[in-house]
Protein backbone atom coordinates (compact mmCIF):
# COMPACT_ATOMS: atom_id res chain seq x y z
CA UNK A 1 0.00 0.00 0.00
CA UNK A 2 1.32 3.24 -0.83
CA UNK A 3 0.28 6.26 1.13
CA UNK A 4 -3.21 6.80 3.80
CA UNK A 5 -5.58 4.06 2.55
CA UNK A 6 -9.03 6.22 1.16
CA UNK A 7 -12.77 4.98 0.88
CA UNK A 8 -12.78 3.85 -2.93
CA UNK A 9 -9.27 2.64 -3.27
CA UNK A 10 -8.97 -0.33 -5.24
CA UNK A 11 -6.24 -3.03 -4.19
CA UNK A 12 -4.18 -4.49 -6.56
CA UNK A 13 -5.52 -7.84 -7.48
CA UNK A 14 -4.24 -10.77 -6.90
CA UNK A 15 -4.34 -14.45 -8.46
CA UNK A 16 -3.75 -17.90 -7.74
CA UNK A 17 -5.03 -21.43 -7.50
CA UNK A 18 -4.81 -23.98 -4.68
CA UNK A 19 -3.15 -27.30 -5.31
CA UNK A 20 -5.10 -30.49 -4.00
CA UNK A 21 -1.96 -31.02 -2.16
CA UNK A 22 -3.09 -28.12 -0.59
CA UNK A 23 -6.30 -28.68 0.15
CA UNK A 24 -5.12 -32.35 1.59
CA UNK A 25 -2.74 -30.53 4.01
CA UNK A 26 -5.44 -28.00 5.11
CA UNK A 27 -7.72 -30.25 5.69
CA UNK A 28 -5.10 -32.84 8.03
CA UNK A 29 -3.66 -29.18 9.52
CA UNK A 30 -7.52 -28.03 10.74
CA UNK A 31 -9.13 -32.05 11.30
CA UNK A 32 -11.23 -31.67 8.64
CA UNK A 33 -12.03 -34.88 7.06
CA UNK A 34 -15.14 -34.04 4.50
CA UNK A 35 -14.27 -36.15 1.93
CA UNK A 36 -14.85 -33.43 -0.65
CA UNK A 37 -12.05 -31.15 -0.35
CA UNK A 38 -9.35 -34.11 -0.81
CA UNK A 39 -11.83 -37.01 -2.25
CA UNK A 40 -11.92 -36.49 -5.88
CA UNK A 41 -14.38 -39.54 -6.52
CA UNK A 42 -16.50 -38.77 -3.55
CA UNK A 43 -16.88 -34.52 -4.64
CA UNK A 44 -17.69 -35.86 -8.39
CA UNK A 45 -20.62 -37.83 -6.68
CA UNK A 46 -22.10 -34.38 -5.00
CA UNK A 47 -21.53 -32.93 -8.56
CA UNK A 48 -18.27 -30.92 -8.06
CA UNK A 49 -15.71 -30.64 -10.94
CA UNK A 50 -13.09 -31.75 -8.50
CA UNK A 51 -12.08 -31.78 -4.54
CA UNK A 52 -13.52 -28.20 -2.96
CA UNK A 53 -11.13 -25.49 -1.40
CA UNK A 54 -12.75 -25.57 2.06
CA UNK A 55 -14.75 -22.35 3.27
CA UNK A 56 -12.07 -21.28 6.03
CA UNK A 57 -9.19 -21.47 3.67
CA UNK A 58 -10.86 -18.74 1.10
CA UNK A 59 -11.31 -16.89 4.84
CA UNK A 60 -7.53 -17.35 5.51
CA UNK A 61 -7.03 -15.99 1.37
CA UNK A 62 -9.22 -13.27 2.00
CA UNK A 63 -7.43 -11.94 5.23
CA UNK A 64 -3.98 -12.56 4.75
CA UNK A 65 -3.77 -10.87 0.70
CA UNK A 66 -5.54 -7.56 2.76
CA UNK A 67 -2.50 -8.20 5.37
CA UNK A 68 -0.16 -8.08 2.67
CA UNK A 69 -1.64 -5.03 0.38
CA UNK A 70 -1.67 -3.45 4.13
CA UNK A 71 2.02 -3.77 4.73
CA UNK A 72 4.02 -3.76 8.04
CA UNK A 73 2.62 -2.46 11.10
CA UNK A 74 -1.07 -3.61 10.07
CA UNK A 75 -3.07 -6.68 12.09
CA UNK A 76 -6.35 -8.11 11.39
CA UNK A 77 -8.87 -7.10 13.85
CA UNK A 78 -11.93 -9.34 11.99
CA UNK A 79 -12.65 -11.07 8.42
CA UNK A 80 -16.11 -11.81 7.87
CA UNK A 81 -17.69 -13.86 4.53
CA UNK A 82 -20.17 -15.48 2.66
CA UNK A 83 -19.76 -18.60 0.30
CA UNK A 84 -21.77 -18.05 -2.66
CA UNK A 85 -20.16 -20.93 -5.07
CA UNK A 86 -17.86 -23.54 -4.50
CA UNK A 87 -14.04 -23.44 -5.96
CA UNK A 88 -12.34 -26.19 -6.83
CA UNK A 89 -8.15 -27.36 -6.91
CA UNK A 90 -6.54 -26.15 -10.24
CA UNK A 91 -8.64 -23.40 -10.75
CA UNK A 92 -7.48 -20.19 -11.30
CA UNK A 93 -8.73 -17.02 -8.54
CA UNK A 94 -8.28 -13.72 -7.91
CA UNK A 95 -8.45 -12.28 -4.62
CA UNK A 96 -9.87 -8.27 -4.64
CA UNK A 97 -10.44 -5.90 -2.36
CA UNK A 98 -11.56 -2.15 -2.17
CA UNK A 99 -11.44 0.41 0.67
CA UNK A 100 -14.78 0.62 1.97
CA UNK A 101 -13.99 2.96 5.06
CA UNK A 102 -10.69 4.37 6.71
CA UNK A 103 -11.07 6.33 10.59
CA UNK A 104 -8.88 7.18 13.28
CA UNK A 105 -9.30 4.76 16.23
CA UNK A 106 -7.31 4.54 19.63
CA UNK A 107 -4.35 6.29 18.50
CA UNK A 108 -3.90 4.72 15.19
CA UNK A 109 -6.25 3.71 12.11
CA UNK A 110 -8.91 0.96 11.24
CA UNK A 111 -9.54 0.27 7.83
CA UNK A 112 -12.49 -1.65 5.98
CA UNK A 113 -12.26 -3.53 3.08
CA UNK A 114 -14.46 -5.08 1.10
CA UNK A 115 -12.91 -8.24 0.12
CA UNK A 116 -14.00 -11.18 -2.62
CA UNK A 117 -12.80 -14.44 -3.88
CA UNK A 118 -13.45 -14.38 -7.67
CA UNK A 119 -13.37 -17.28 -10.44
CA UNK A 120 -12.33 -16.74 -13.63
CA UNK A 121 -15.74 -16.04 -15.23
CA UNK A 122 -15.93 -13.44 -12.93
CA UNK A 123 -18.22 -15.05 -10.61
CA UNK A 124 -17.76 -14.71 -6.73
CA UNK A 125 -16.51 -17.86 -5.02
CA UNK A 126 -17.16 -15.55 -1.47
CA UNK A 127 -17.47 -12.32 -0.34
CA UNK A 128 -16.78 -10.48 2.36
CA UNK A 129 -15.29 -8.06 4.90
CA UNK A 130 -11.90 -7.50 6.43
CA UNK A 131 -11.51 -4.74 9.29
CA UNK A 132 -7.71 -4.01 9.80
CA UNK A 133 -5.98 -1.51 12.18
CA UNK A 134 -2.64 -0.06 12.76
CA UNK A 135 -1.36 1.57 15.98
CA UNK A 136 1.12 3.85 16.86
CA UNK A 137 4.48 1.89 17.99
CA UNK A 138 3.37 -1.19 16.47
CA UNK A 139 5.64 -2.54 13.73
CA UNK A 140 4.39 -5.75 12.90
CA UNK A 141 1.14 -7.71 12.36
CA UNK B 1 -41.58 -28.93 4.58
CA UNK B 2 -39.98 -32.22 4.51
CA UNK B 3 -40.03 -34.43 7.71
CA UNK B 4 -36.30 -34.70 7.34
CA UNK B 5 -35.66 -30.86 7.54
CA UNK B 6 -38.76 -30.59 10.08
CA UNK B 7 -36.15 -32.82 12.87
CA UNK B 8 -33.23 -31.18 11.95
CA UNK B 9 -35.14 -27.91 12.76
CA UNK B 10 -36.76 -29.32 16.28
CA UNK B 11 -33.51 -30.59 17.02
CA UNK B 12 -31.92 -27.50 16.46
CA UNK B 13 -34.24 -25.22 18.27
CA UNK B 14 -34.06 -27.61 21.19
CA UNK B 15 -30.23 -26.93 21.56
CA UNK B 16 -30.67 -22.98 21.02
CA UNK B 17 -28.41 -21.07 23.97
CA UNK B 18 -26.89 -24.47 25.46
CA UNK B 19 -23.65 -23.77 25.41
CA UNK B 20 -21.20 -26.63 25.19
CA UNK B 21 -17.28 -26.37 26.19
CA UNK B 22 -14.53 -28.16 24.81
CA UNK B 23 -11.20 -28.15 26.00
CA UNK B 24 -8.34 -27.38 23.02
CA UNK B 25 -5.33 -28.33 25.02
CA UNK B 26 -2.01 -26.26 24.98
CA UNK B 27 -1.42 -25.13 21.86
CA UNK B 28 2.03 -25.19 20.81
CA UNK B 29 4.79 -23.81 17.93
CA UNK B 30 4.75 -27.14 16.47
CA UNK B 31 0.74 -27.15 15.82
CA UNK B 32 1.40 -23.36 14.72
CA UNK B 33 4.27 -24.17 12.10
CA UNK B 34 2.15 -27.21 10.61
CA UNK B 35 -0.53 -24.81 9.78
CA UNK B 36 2.08 -21.94 7.95
CA UNK B 37 3.09 -24.49 6.28
CA UNK B 38 -0.25 -26.01 4.76
CA UNK B 39 -0.75 -21.65 3.32
CA UNK B 40 3.12 -21.51 2.09
CA UNK B 41 3.88 -19.34 4.70
CA UNK B 42 7.43 -19.69 4.91
CA UNK B 43 7.83 -16.25 6.79
CA UNK B 44 5.45 -17.29 9.29
CA UNK B 45 7.66 -20.63 9.99
CA UNK B 46 11.17 -18.67 10.20
CA UNK B 47 9.65 -15.65 12.33
CA UNK B 48 8.14 -18.28 14.86
CA UNK B 49 11.15 -20.53 15.37
CA UNK B 50 13.44 -17.33 15.75
CA UNK B 51 10.95 -16.16 18.62
CA UNK B 52 10.88 -19.56 19.88
CA UNK B 53 14.62 -19.71 19.93
CA UNK B 54 14.95 -16.59 21.96
CA UNK B 55 12.86 -17.31 24.40
CA UNK B 56 9.78 -15.04 23.34
CA UNK B 57 6.32 -15.42 22.89
CA UNK B 58 4.99 -17.19 19.58
CA UNK B 59 1.81 -16.18 18.47
CA UNK B 60 -0.29 -18.22 16.71
CA UNK B 61 -1.69 -17.25 12.93
CA UNK B 62 -4.31 -15.10 13.16
CA UNK B 63 -7.07 -17.53 12.04
CA UNK B 64 -5.56 -20.77 13.66
CA UNK B 65 -8.13 -21.28 16.30
CA UNK B 66 -10.66 -20.48 13.45
CA UNK B 67 -9.57 -22.92 10.97
CA UNK B 68 -8.90 -25.38 13.33
CA UNK B 69 -12.46 -27.86 12.94
CA UNK B 70 -12.39 -30.06 16.02
CA UNK B 71 -9.89 -30.53 18.93
CA UNK B 72 -10.72 -33.83 19.40
CA UNK B 73 -8.42 -36.76 19.51
CA UNK B 74 -11.00 -38.59 17.25
CA UNK B 75 -13.41 -39.94 16.17
CA UNK B 76 -11.55 -43.11 14.36
CA UNK B 77 -12.62 -43.65 10.88
CA UNK B 78 -16.01 -45.62 11.03
CA UNK B 79 -17.23 -43.61 13.04
CA UNK B 80 -17.73 -40.93 10.74
CA UNK B 81 -20.68 -39.78 8.53
CA UNK B 82 -20.26 -40.52 5.26
CA UNK B 83 -19.32 -37.54 3.67
CA UNK B 84 -16.52 -37.89 6.36
CA UNK B 85 -17.66 -35.44 8.99
CA UNK B 86 -17.52 -36.36 12.49
CA UNK B 87 -20.59 -36.37 14.50
CA UNK B 88 -20.17 -33.25 16.57
CA UNK B 89 -19.00 -31.35 13.25
CA UNK B 90 -22.85 -31.93 12.21
CA UNK B 91 -25.22 -30.78 14.94
CA UNK B 92 -28.77 -31.21 15.00
CA UNK B 93 -28.46 -34.05 12.03
CA UNK B 94 -26.97 -37.27 13.32
CA UNK B 95 -28.61 -40.19 11.37
CA UNK B 96 -30.80 -38.31 9.26
CA UNK B 97 -30.13 -38.19 5.21
CA UNK B 98 -29.04 -34.61 5.21
CA UNK B 99 -26.01 -32.94 3.12
CA UNK B 100 -24.63 -29.60 4.76
CA UNK B 101 -22.48 -26.75 3.53
CA UNK B 102 -21.19 -24.05 5.55
CA UNK B 103 -22.77 -20.66 4.72
CA UNK B 104 -20.02 -17.99 6.23
CA UNK B 105 -18.43 -16.85 8.77
CA UNK B 106 -17.25 -13.90 10.89
CA UNK B 107 -14.30 -14.16 13.06
CA UNK B 108 -13.51 -11.41 15.56
CA UNK B 109 -9.97 -11.29 16.68
CA UNK B 110 -9.55 -10.24 20.72
CA UNK B 111 -6.16 -11.34 21.82
CA UNK B 112 -3.70 -12.91 19.66
CA UNK B 113 -3.36 -17.00 21.36
CA UNK B 114 0.38 -17.63 22.26
CA UNK B 115 1.77 -21.06 22.58
CA UNK B 116 1.53 -22.31 25.95
CA UNK B 117 -2.26 -21.10 26.16
CA UNK B 118 -4.37 -23.99 27.45
CA UNK B 119 -7.72 -22.84 25.90
CA UNK B 120 -11.26 -23.75 25.87
CA UNK B 121 -13.61 -23.19 22.87
CA UNK B 122 -17.56 -22.64 24.29
CA UNK B 123 -19.76 -23.26 21.40
CA UNK B 124 -23.59 -23.15 21.02
CA UNK B 125 -26.28 -23.14 18.24
CA UNK B 126 -27.91 -19.65 18.37
CA UNK B 127 -30.51 -19.95 15.41
CA UNK B 128 -32.24 -22.30 13.30
CA UNK B 129 -34.99 -21.26 10.60
CA UNK B 130 -36.67 -23.00 7.29
CA UNK B 131 -35.52 -20.99 3.93
CA UNK B 132 -36.70 -21.37 0.78
CA UNK B 133 -34.11 -21.52 -1.73
CA UNK B 134 -33.80 -21.82 -5.77
CA UNK B 135 -33.74 -25.43 -5.59
CA UNK B 136 -35.83 -26.16 -2.64
CA UNK B 137 -35.94 -25.58 1.23
CA UNK B 138 -33.13 -25.59 3.81
CA UNK B 139 -32.18 -25.54 7.33
CA UNK B 140 -30.44 -22.23 8.42
CA UNK B 141 -27.95 -22.91 11.46
CA UNK B 142 -26.96 -20.31 13.04
CA UNK B 143 -23.83 -21.64 15.59
CA UNK B 144 -21.28 -19.18 17.91
CA UNK B 145 -17.87 -20.11 19.47
CA UNK B 146 -16.00 -18.63 21.62
CA UNK B 147 -12.35 -18.97 22.56
CA UNK B 148 -10.99 -18.58 25.53
CA UNK B 149 -7.43 -18.85 27.65
CA UNK B 150 -6.86 -20.61 30.94
CA UNK B 151 -7.09 -16.67 32.56
CA UNK B 152 -10.34 -15.85 30.85
CA UNK B 153 -9.34 -13.76 28.91
CA UNK B 154 -11.87 -14.15 25.31
CA UNK B 155 -9.19 -14.65 22.83
CA UNK B 156 -11.46 -15.14 19.77
CA UNK B 157 -15.57 -15.19 19.38
CA UNK B 158 -16.59 -16.87 15.43
CA UNK B 159 -19.98 -16.78 14.39
CA UNK B 160 -20.53 -19.36 11.55
CA UNK B 161 -23.90 -20.27 9.49
CA UNK B 162 -24.33 -23.99 8.35
CA UNK B 163 -26.87 -25.05 5.88
CA UNK B 164 -28.36 -28.10 6.04
CA UNK B 165 -30.19 -29.63 3.04
CA UNK B 166 -32.27 -32.77 2.20
CA UNK B 167 -30.53 -36.14 0.66
CA UNK B 168 -28.66 -37.80 -0.25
Amino acid sequence: MSGAPAAGQVCPSRSYTHSPVQLFRFSAVSWNSHRIHYDAGYAASEGFPGVVVQSTLHGETLSRRALDWAGPGAALESVSWRNRATAVAGEPLTWTGTVRAAEPCDGGTRVTLDVAVVKGDGVPCVTGLVELSWRAGRTSP
Amino acid sequence: MSAVLDEVLARARGLVGEWESEDCGVLAVKDFCRYAAALNDVGYLRRARAQEAAGDEVAAPALFLAGTMSWQDGPVEHELRPDGLAVRESPCTEGLPVRQVHGGQTVRLRQAPVAGTRVTAARAVTSADLRQGRTGDFVLLGVTTRFTAQDGAELMAMDETIVVLEGP
